[in-house]
């Protein structure tokens, strides 16, 4: 049993207006060690996705249907059927999360050494006050901050200390699974490299799934094992990370890798995807990319193509997929 | 005639980072430094560095958004500074902005039609119906069709692409010459963001416009831009044709920079960028190299020496560094 499958899993937000279909099936698995990054523009739900694993969703945030199986070793269990006291036992112990904008994250009235202490014993209330000390030096060692500044307060550290700090903090309790939700965005590119270096070492040393939330290809190019591509609420493709770079199908990732610019190899031309993503509330019938697909049939417009494996360990949702070469249809 | 469209000379703009009693400044941000660099007629040049590096500060003065400390602005070889009056205005129409937020830099209470043709309102441009025209015209160039449908909407009815597209559509209403651009995609999505660096390539062509392109990011301004400044802590240290920065950079700023972007391939493996500690302000620094404290290269003359100037060690490719101006002349 991998260390995370979520099987079908839908949330809508309900507004005035009606149902954002943020969330709308979702279909993968986590082993140990390994990593996932889940790519896609802004308002496709990847932010949404994280907070329904770890059901911290806002008030109108409604949950419709699907399983989280969390399985630590002693066998799974569907975190979404556990009554909230017990949820509690995996947040943060079994699935933490970096947040996005980590750095405001932390409380600017206590030291940072504190406000890791104060999770540490809220989690293993049987700690002593010095273990749990220890333990935040332990943790400041193991990100790259030097523990004498556990009595510093937030305001004292730079952009990429605070979150080297909020990675420790999320470290805290062991978990089995890390969510970071992109944890580098507001930072300059030279300390972001330090950040994903350090994340990847990290969740490696320790060998715990990670699921890596972000808009940049190339940011997910550096630290995942294995891509999704999630457009409008659903996955496109899935796939081992190279698969996904080197020999995309679906015509929005292929699109995606074309408009990336890059400073390596030879310049070439951008591709540019016409249009603009749906409006959530009411997504187009059949493929919600087929408005903006060059592959687009009538069978687009009016089916949804399921999530299928095409290949071992590579799904994709597409009627018409974009063709390798030496390949007939 | 000038070569060049626009001249910066020695520019410097200090920013009082805090004041003592009876309102006297007491210390300095050095915001820009002693910044020089010339803008050829038709060429895009980029303007590179981390947050907190000057590079929009830059941007703000050529366009008088604020005031220079010190420093020359050469338009078309005349200075600037002596301009009075109807020239004063005319500069204004000759150079133009481009900002960053697109949520940001419209004003929510006016239509489209009025964000865009307000430049020409306040120079006194042609008539109702003639501004009408010249405004459907801008929409269709950039992209929003059929104008009529966008006319009389209202900024929070546009997606961030379209807003963005409204933004350039104002700052071309006057036909420049001079255009900056700060970060015009840096808040867009990836499938986004290409169609409106397209449009700005084909603008450029169509009205023989010059760009100041201002970006963090090194693989857009390589898309965008002919030549590109890397600046760091208030001044200018590297300098060179695109490609040429991006194969051969010499400054070991410019170095770790370039080894620490992501580069879009799972198989490629990256360098270690080779740099010290992090970025601090520039408030009062001494006269050494602004990037002493970080450098891997750095010896005992480069800590005695003032700030080293920029110095052409291969044609065109200019860098502000001792210890590489040493190596290159062997």
């Amino acid at each position: 049993m991998p260390l995370l499958s979520v099987n079908d899993l839908v949330m809508y937000y309900k507004t005035k207006m009606g149902y954002v279909r943020a969330v709308d099936g979702i279909n993968f698995t986590l082993d140990r060690g390994e990593s996932l990054g889940i790519v896609g523009e802004s308002g496709c739900g990847k932010t949404s996705i994280s907070m329904t694993l770890l059901r911290l969703l806002p008030e109108n945030g409604e949950f419709q249907r699907g399983h989280v199986y969390f399985d630590d070793g002693s066998g799974p269990v569907d975190l979404i059927s556990l009554p909230e006291h017990e949820m509690r036992k995996y947040r943060w112990k079994g699935i933490s999360m970096v947040f996005q904008a980590a750095m405001n994250s932390l409380n600017p009235v206590y030291t940072v050494g504190d406000q890791i202490v104060e999770a540490i014993l809220n989690h293993y209330p049987d700690m002593s006050l010095d273990a749990a000390r220890a333990k935040v030096a332990e943790l400041f060692e193991l990100v790259g901050l030097d523990p004498k500044r556990m009595d510093q307060y937030p305001h004292q550290y730079s952009g990429g200390m605070k979150q080297r700090a909020v990675i420790a903090l999320a470290l805290s309790c062991d978990p089995k699974v890390i969510i970071a939700d992109e944890p580098t965005t507001a930072l300059d590119v030279i300390v972001q490299d330090k950040i994903l270096k350090e994340m990847k070492r990290i969740q490696k040393k320790l060998n715990m799934g990670m699921i890596y939330i972000s808009h940049d290809i190339a940011v997910i190019a550096e630290v995942s094992d294995k891509i999704a591509v999630m457009y409008a609420g659903k996955f496109v493709e899935l796939a081992d990370s190279v698969t996904i770079f080197k020999r995309p199908r679906h015509p929005y990732t292929y699109g995606l890798m074309s408009s990336f610019p890059s400073i390596t190899g030879e310049k070439k031309k951008l591709f540019t995807i016409p249009g603009e993503p749906p409006n959530l509330l009411n997504p187009p019938p059949g493929c919600r990319f087929a408005p903006r697909c060059p592959n687009a049939t009538k069978q687009c417009t009016e089916e949804e193509p399921p999530f299928i494996e095409v290949e071992p360990g590579h799904f994709m949702a597409c009627w018409n997929p974009v063709k390798r070469e030496g390949e007939e249809s | 005639m000038s070569e060049y469209i626009l001249e910066v000379k020695n520019l410097k703009k200090y920013f009082p980072a805090d004041r003592g009693l009876f309102g006297r400044v007491r210390h300095f941000v050095h915001a820009v430094d002693d910044v020089s660099f010339e803008i050829k007629y038709g060429e895009s040049l980029g303007l590179v560095g981390e947050s907190g590096c000057g590079k929009t500060t830059t941007g703000k003065v050529i366009v008088k958004l604020e005031e220079p400390t010190d420093g020359t602005l050469l338009l078309e070889g005349e200075d600037v500074s002596t301009y009075v009056g109807a020239r004063k205005k005319e500069y204004h129409r000759k150079v133009q902005m481009i900002f960053q937020d697109p949520y940001e830099s419209l004003n929510p209470r006016m239509t489209i039609f009025d964000i865009i043709a307000e430049p020409l309102n306040i120079h006194g441009i042609g008539n109702l119906k003639e501004r009408e025209e010249r405004v459907s015209e801008l929409l269709q160039e950039v992209g929003l069709t059929p104008p009529s449908s966008f006319l009389w909407r209202y900024p929070h009815e546009l997606s961030g692409g379209q807003r963005q597209r409204v933004a350039i559509a104002r700052a071309l209403v006057l036909n420049p010459s001079f255009v900056v651009a700060d970060e015009p995609t840096s808040m867009l999505d990836v499938s986004i963001r290409t169609g409106i660096m397209e449009l700005m390539m084909e603008l450029r062509e169509a009205h023989n416009m010059s760009y100041l392109y201002i970006t963090h990011d090194l693989a857009v301004a390589r898309y965008m831009c002919e030549r590109i400044a890397v600046m760091y802590l208030g001044k200018i240290v590297e300098i060179s044709e695109t490609e040429e920065l991006l194969h051969n950079p010499l400054h070991p700023y410019t170095r770790a920079l370039l080894a620490a972007v992501p580069v879009p391939d799972p198989e490629f493996s990256r360098g270690e960028p080779e740099i010290i500690g992090s970025v601090t302000k520039p408030i009062d620094p001494p006269p050494r190299c602004r990037f002493y404290d970080r450098c891997p290269i750095r010896t005992k003359d480069c800590e005695i020496s003032d700030h080293p100037p920029l110095v052409e060690v291969l044609p065109g490719h200019f860098v502000a560094c001792y210890e590489v101006e040493k190596q290159k002349r062997g």
